[in-house]
């Protein structure tokens, strides 16, 4: 396949330039005058811009960045902007490029939305894992205030901020934007209830932005080419460029800048080098581990935040994912599901209690101890989780392994089936596997109770519960 | 047996003997007997023929055993399902009691005769299998009307109905049957009723 | 501050118009129109909502997704649905998530039976599980401390306990460990969770996960009764509901009373009714015989008692203790005056306060009531630690501050619980509290006097004069609206204040106070007095005052007060002494002097229920004394408000009524009171006293009556003259035994219930 015709780079456009991380190579790459021109402007001048840029949030939600801004509430009250640069989600290593190779653009970014915003305090939360580039944030930060670009009076524009970099401690919940400030407390990094949303009530109570590093490393060449000329890049409900991290079974992994709206096949196949040879693909995640996976056959769908969710999946933090037909769905469903079942909170019952059930049924189709049943169970399982969570962690197991469910049915069928033959449990599907476990609990009540207060707590020795509470398996 | 469907035949009446006979007196007739037939063997007849028909059955057993129990030297069987005197249980194995006192016998019990205390096991002494135990279970089985609740209740299999029905006593008190008496197994068991008998 | 004020709204549920509060959380509103939202981590106590536990998901119409009844306002127009097909397939499912890793184990857990999780998982769940994997497993059950068990796997992370430890009582000792499935509720690292609310976690856990050990495998709901009553174990008179079963008292509740306790309960209130039925105490009539107590019948302890006050006659003196109800306080007065003509006879524990001070200081429109503690602008806590002296007025502070931006300032001889949440702490020399109130009088006043006060009091002028500003507030400022909010202050001081030998400094100080920040005529501002002991008020009201008759009445002659009791006794003036439930070692000022008083005295009749020192070595006769579940009568809030104790379990032994016993004295020494009965003993304390009266036991109910409320306020007696305040600042002879100063814990109903066994060996609460 021909090599894409060459989009318009803003984001990667120096980004092999050798030392683009120190300020004098920043400056020099003409670094900071978009900051010099955003200050000439009024915020609502600046807010305009952005308004019209059409951006919208490259962490995983897609909102649009401008009306997040607008909702900040005016006044002068003390209001925040945090940059979330906790790039947990799985296959996704956009921004711990753009804040290793070019954090002054981050900066540049964070001090124009800010003053967009009114905000005056502002936290870059970075992900413990990244310690390389939070040294690089914080070199570069060092930098920068000592050339005045952040601190009290930027450039004599009466516009002070004051920016610091804190390293979390290593949690995907901490990338839910209430989950983050509660971290960001120092407290326990638990996802609040919305509404108060974070516009209203965020960061000790006050009115605070958040945005991902992508979305505020924009904002520099939005202020640049302006905001309607970004308009014009992409398709219409997704405008400018994107980078998306492909990874996977292709042969050239790694970070694109491309503009929204191409053909998904162009990003696997044209730009990553499609799956190895003689392999197919069998399916994709096209943002991110948490969005719903699409097949070989949803290729020609094109790559923005709307044609996605019309494909029901989404384009999320723009991870894409690729795996081929040399990989079991089921390896791909248990590998995701353990992620979630890990990082879960423990703070809301269905995402709590459903992740960790997911992943003990897919762990009994691997061992064969399942049946067919077991799939329409865990298909329902992943109904009750979404939409009822209290954040997206729930939603974002549920909805790809019940994607994987609906689309790949066949072959969990095929694998139950393979296991059971394994373990000798062939014959009439169903029955006796549920009986086998079924007879776990007609051991209760003696086994049960003589373990209780025993303080011998072996494993499997409470399964049957006492009484009569449980239906059939 | 009624005597209704004969009266339904005759109620679909002939139409031509409707016609012929207009009206028939049927049922509306009673045929009273003014006094009995008269001669005088028919008398010896009258007289003991219910005599002669009880001897007929009384010489007729005369060949079978005697049915009669020699209560109390003998006991009654009972079936299988009979709802006696309540008993409590323990594992087989570990000798543990099965009751762990969660009183719901107690709160089933329409007659409210039956009183539980719980305790904690400990290490030291362990009396039952789960955290608790009964350390009072008492049953005043002069107020049980041995309805069953009780036994449908038990989570645990604890409290079955037994097959005692000897539960008489000189003293109302001594009818409060306490834990050891329930677990106990009784002096002399109870018979059972054979299939068919 | 404002309170909040509630304008109804109409919206409606499941099809039904309902009007409910705006602004009231759709769990809430729902009620009102008899639908019933099921919840597990919804508390309204705790604060704002978490939306945790997933069980209220609702349908609005225009909102896609289902929503948190329990975090949603009610709004006016708003279209609500709770029986859907959604909204059963969330409810059920949320029920099942719950169950696959709760033990089910309901026979043996002490919650069953009372359970919201049994309750929702039969009203609300599928009725089956689908979940055969194993459980997840901890070891079980644990002691979370010496007085609550926790079984981690029949926790449903609720959070309820959690925020209870770090949003009321503030303690901060409960935390979330792990993440996910794993997660668990323990202290951070693994210490007991030992606290003086602790107990209130036992009470909002909706499974059976945290439970009592006093309490475990006791009983079960089907075959306890509750009954409601006060808790007379300190002045903040909590309300509460004993469980009982045969006759015993095995477990106290909460019972929710806004205007006193807000729902809470402390851990004494909580878990001392072990003592009710220790083996120590007494159960029969005493009497010395021998040099040793010995049980003797009614009869003949009555006869020996009446014949000692006889010979007495108006050498005899009585001290009333502060679990005495008022009626007791009321007939021992009557007692003591008509039928002995002793006017010896006091319940304060601060020595004399002259009757214009107690009725300056009285005045109905100078007092506040305890929600005004949580709405006011600024409170100031002086001379008391609320925790140790009315502890849950402490919570009720906490909550101030944390939801209502309420100012508070503690002036306390010593450390005190609230200092991390205080705008402004000071410390004064102990036992100068009267001239710190004096001093802060004075800088409001600004007064020239200041220094010398500052100095007596030991705290720098600065700190009195921060301390000034802060309860006047911000200047108003200019040109702003006409209308500001008069600025509502709270003086919360303890007994102490008043003390001798600075009582009338202290007053009038008090009453300098409220005079310069006009406590007295602005709405939600005022005094609230801690009384040393429970019933403090209630007994001074009662007349149980060397200087005061019922009612806070005028008498022809003045008696002793309680110091001036045990001088008379040790040198020989007085000869008898009458103790209802006191313990003059333990619980009054100069133990040397109280030694010598009870060796000197002749005759010392006691109702005691346990064999204390005092008791056991110099009282003649000794009346068992009613716990407070067995007692009927009323005793009176330090807001004013009449509570009424009603028995809810039987007195055990021969023990009989406190008021009969009184009786039964006076008739054998000629004097009929007509008392046959407890609610007969009410009617003649309501007569006798002018700002009581019309009051029946049906108005004060079971949430109590603030007399200051009623029409016969008005009858409350004026001082005579307005207290001077004068005079200059002594030092006490001992400045920490000045007023019989003593935690809460110290009680003898704390030693006698085994359930505290580990406070003796580890100190950690006392």
């Amino acid at each position: 396949m021909a090599a894409p015709a060459a989009s318009p780079m803003l984001l990667f456009t120096d980004i092999d330039e050798p030392g683009l991380c120190t300020l004098e190579v920043y400056e020099r790459r003409g670094g900071y005058e978009s900051l010099r021109k955003a200050l000439a402007m009024t915020p609502e001048e600046v807010l305009d811009q952005l308004k019209a840029s059409g951006l919208r949030g490259r962490g995983g939600a897609g909102f649009a960045m401008g009306t997040k801004v607008s909702f900040l509430p005016k006044g002068s009250m003390d209001k925040y902007l945090v940059c979330n640069a906790d790039e947990s989600e799985p296959g996704t290593f956009k921004d711990r490029e753009l804040m290793q190779k070019t954090p002054h653009m981050l900066i540049e970014g964070i001090v124009i939305a800010s003053y967009a915003a009114g905000a005056n305090c502002s936290f870059i939360y970075i992900r413990g894992e990244y310690v390389e580039q939070a040294d690089a944030l914080d070199a570069a930060l060092h930098e920068a205030r000592e050339a005045g670009y952040v601190g009290e009076d930027i450039l004599g524009s009466g516009h002070s901020l004051s920016l610091v970099v804190h390293r979390g401690a290593g949690a995907y919940i901490c990338g839910e934007e209430t989950g983050l400030l509660d971290s960001l407390e120092g407290k326990r990094g638990n996802p609040r209830l919305k509404p108060p949303f974070p516009a209203n009530q965020g960061l000790y109570q006050g009115p605070t932005l958040i945005n991902n590093v992508e979305t505020l490393s924009t904002v520099p060449a939005i202020i640049r080419i302006s905001g309607e000329e970004y308009a014009k890049l992409g398709v219409e409900t997704s405008t400018g460029t994107k980078l998306v991290s492909v990874s996977g079974h292709v042969q050239r992994p790694g970070n694109y800048e491309i503009e929204l709206g191409i053909p998904s096949r162009e990003i696997i196949y044209g730009l990553a080098g499609g799956p190895p040879e003689g392999r197919k693909v069998k399916c994709w995640f096209p943002g991110g581990s948490s969005s719903p996976v699409l097949t070989a056959d949803d290729l020609d769908i094109p790559y923005d935040f709307n044609s996605l969710a019309a494909a029901k999946s989404m384009l999320g933090s723009g991870a894409v994912i690729v795996v081929d037909d040399s990989t079991p769905i089921l390896d791909v469903a248990l590998k995701v599901a353990k992620f979630y079942r890990h990082e879960s909170c423990g703070k809301c019952t269905p995402c709590r209690e459903g992740t960790n059930w997911t992943v003990k049924m897919l762990e009994r189709i691997a061992s064969g101890e399942a049946t067919p049943m077991d799939l329409e169970i865990m298909a329902s399982v992943q109904e009750h989780i979404i939409g009822n969570c209290l954040c997206v962690l729930g939603d974002a197991m549920a909805m790809p392994i019940g994607s994987m469910i609906a689309k790949f049915r066949d072959e969990f069928e095929e694998h139950i089936e393979a296991a059971r033959m394994a373990r000798g449990l062939n014959g009439s599907a169903g029955s006796d596997a549920a009986l086998a476990a079924q007879g776990a609990f007609d051991e209760a009540p003696e086994t049960h109770l003589a373990h209780h207060g025993t303080g011998d707590q072996a494993p499997g020795a409470h399964e049957g519960a006492p009484g009569t509470h449980r239906g059939g398996a | 047996m009624s005597d209704t469907p004969p009266k339904a035949e005759q109620a679909t009446p002939d139409t031509t003997a409707l016609k012929v006979e207009g009206w028939n007196p049927g049922d509306d007739v009673i045929e009273i007997v003014r006094s009995p037939d008269p001669g005088p063997g028919r008398a010896t007849w009258r007289t003991f023929r219910e005599t002669a028909r009880g001897l007929l059955t009384t010489f007729g057993r005369f060949t079978e055993t005697p049915v009669t129990v020699e209560y109390p030297e003998e006991k009654t069987p009972v079936y299988p399902r009979f709802r006696g005197r309540h008993k409590l249980h323990r594992f087989e194995d570990s000798g543990l009691e099965k009751c762990v006192g969660c009183s719901l016998c107690a709160a089933a019990c329409p007659a409210d005769c039956i009183r539980v205390v719980a305790a904690e096991n400990t290490p030291e002494n362990r009396v039952s299998a789960g955290e608790r135990y009964a350390a009072v279970y008492e049953i005043n089985l002069s107020r049980c009307i041995f309805c069953g609740y009780c036994e449908v209740a038990c989570p645990f299999d604890a409290i079955t109905m037994g097959h005692d029905y000897e539960l008489s006593d000189y003293d109302r008190s001594d009818l409060i049957f306490t834990k050891e008496m329930l677990l106990a197994e009784p002096l002399e068991r109870t018979p059972l009723r054979n299939e068919g008998e | 501050m404002p309170r909040p004020e509630s304008k109804m709204i109409n919206f409606t549920i499941d099809g039904r118009e309902v009007s409910a509060p705006e602004g009231a959380m759709l769990v809430d509103a729902a009620k009102h129109g008899d639908v019933e939202i099921p919840v597990f981590c919804y508390e309204p106590k705790l604060g704002q909502p978490v939306g945790a536990c997933r069980m209220c998901l609702v349908e609005i119409e225009g909102i896609p997704k289902l929503q948190t009844g329990c975090s949603t306002p009610v709004r006016d127009g708003m279209v609500v649905y709770t029986e859907t097909e959604r909204v059963k397939v969330a409810q059920q499912s949320v029920v099942e998530f719950l169950l696959i890793n709760h033990p089910l184990d309901c026979p043996v857990c002490d919650k069953g039976g009372e359970c919201p999780l049994q309750d929702i998982t039969f009203g609300w769940g599928g009725g089956i599980s689908r979940f055969i994997e194993p459980k997840r497993h901890f070891v079980k059950p644990l002691e979370l401390s010496p007085l609550i068990a926790i079984d981690r796997e029949r926790c449903i992370l609720c959070y309820r306990c959690v925020r209870f430890s770090q949003e009321i009582s503030e303690d901060y000792q409960l935390v979330l460990l792990e993440r996910g499935a794993h997660s668990y509720v323990s202290t951070f690292d693994g210490h007991p969770y030992v606290a003086p609310f602790s107990g209130n976690i036992v009470e909002l856990c909706p499974v059976g996960a945290l439970t009592s050990r006093p309490y475990r495998f006791r009983a079960r709901p089907w075959d306890i009764e509750g009954a409601g009553s006060v808790c007379t174990l300190c002045p903040a008179q909590c309300n509460v509901t004993i469980t009982v079963r045969d006759e015993r008292a095995l477990r106290v509740l909460a019972r929710q009373n806004d205007e006193v306790d807000d729902g809470w309960l402390c851990d004494k209130g909580r878990f001392a009714y072990q003592s009710f039925h220790a083996e120590e105490r007494i159960t029969e009539p005493l009497i010395r015989d021998g040099g040793q107590l010995r049980p003797v019948t009614w009869e003949r302890a009555l006869e020996q008692a009446a014949g000692a006050l006889k010979r007495a006659g108006a050498n005899a003196a009585a001290i009333a203790g502060g679990q005495s109800t008022g009626e007791e306080g009321h007939l021992l007065a009557r007692l003591m005056r008509e039928g002995l003509g002793s006017p010896h006879l006091d319940s304060r524990r601060a020595g004399t306060l002259s009757l214009d001070a107690h009725r300056a200081l009285g005045a109905p429109a100078l007092q506040a009531n305890v929600s005004d503690l949580e709405f006011a602008h600024a409170v100031l806590v002086l001379d008391t630690d609320p925790v140790n002296d009315a502890s849950i007025l402490d919570l009720r502070l906490r909550k101030g501050i944390r939801r209502r931006g309420l100012k508070l300032a503690v002036a306390s001889p010593g450390p005190s619980s609230l200092d991390p949440s205080a705008a402004l702490s000071i410390r004064f020399k102990p036992g100068a509290g009267a001239a710190f109130a004096a001093a802060l009088s004075a800088a409001l006043g600004a007064s020239a006097e200041l220094e010398t006060l500052c100095g007596e009091a030991g705290v720098e002028s600065a700190a009195v004069r921060e301390l000034a500003e802060l309860l006047r507030g911000p200047e108003p400022q200019q040109g702003a609206d006409s209308e500001l909010q008069p600025r509502e202050v709270v003086i919360l001081w303890g007994e102490r204040l008043t003390a001798a030998p600075n009582a009338e400094l202290g007053a009038g100080a008090l009453l300098g106070i409220a005079e310069a920040l006009d406590l007295a005529n602005v709405e939600g501002a005022g005094m609230l007095e801690v009384p040393a002991t429970a019933n403090g008020r209630g007994l001074r009201e009662a007349g149980v005052l060397p200087n005061a008759g019922p009612g806070l009445s005028q008498l022809q002659d003045a008696g002793r007060d309680s110091a001036a009791i045990a001088e008379g006794l040790a040198a020989g003036e007085l000869s008898a002494l009458y103790l209802l439930q006191c313990d003059p070692l333990r619980e009054l000022a100069d133990r040397a002097l109280w030694e010598r008083a009870l060796a000197g005295a002749s005759t010392v009749i006691a109702h005691a229920s346990f064999l204390t020192d005092a008791i056991n070595e110099h009282a003649d006769v000794v009346f068992p004394a009613e716990a407070y579940p067995e007692k009927e009568g009323t005793l009176v809030h330090p807001d004013g408000r009449l509570q009424r104790l009603r028995p809810a379990i039987a007195r055990p032994g021969s023990v009989r009524a406190g008021w009969h016993v009184i009786a039964e004295l006076a008739l054998r020494l000629g004097l009929d009171f007509d008392v046959l009965s407890g609610a007969m003993a009410s009617r003649q304390l309501f007569e006798a006293v002018p700002f009581y009266s019309g009051l029946t036991l049906e108005e004060i109910g079971g949430r109590g009556v603030r007399w200051q409320e009623r029409e016969a306020a008005a009858a409350f007696p004026a001082p005579a003259s307005a207290p001077s305040g004068d005079g200059s600042f002594e030092e006490p002879a001992d400045p920490g035994e000045a007023a019989g100063y003593r935690s809460v814990w110290d009680a003898p109903e704390v030693e006698h219930s085994p359930a505290f066994d580990f406070l003796f060996k580890t100190k950690e609460l006392v």
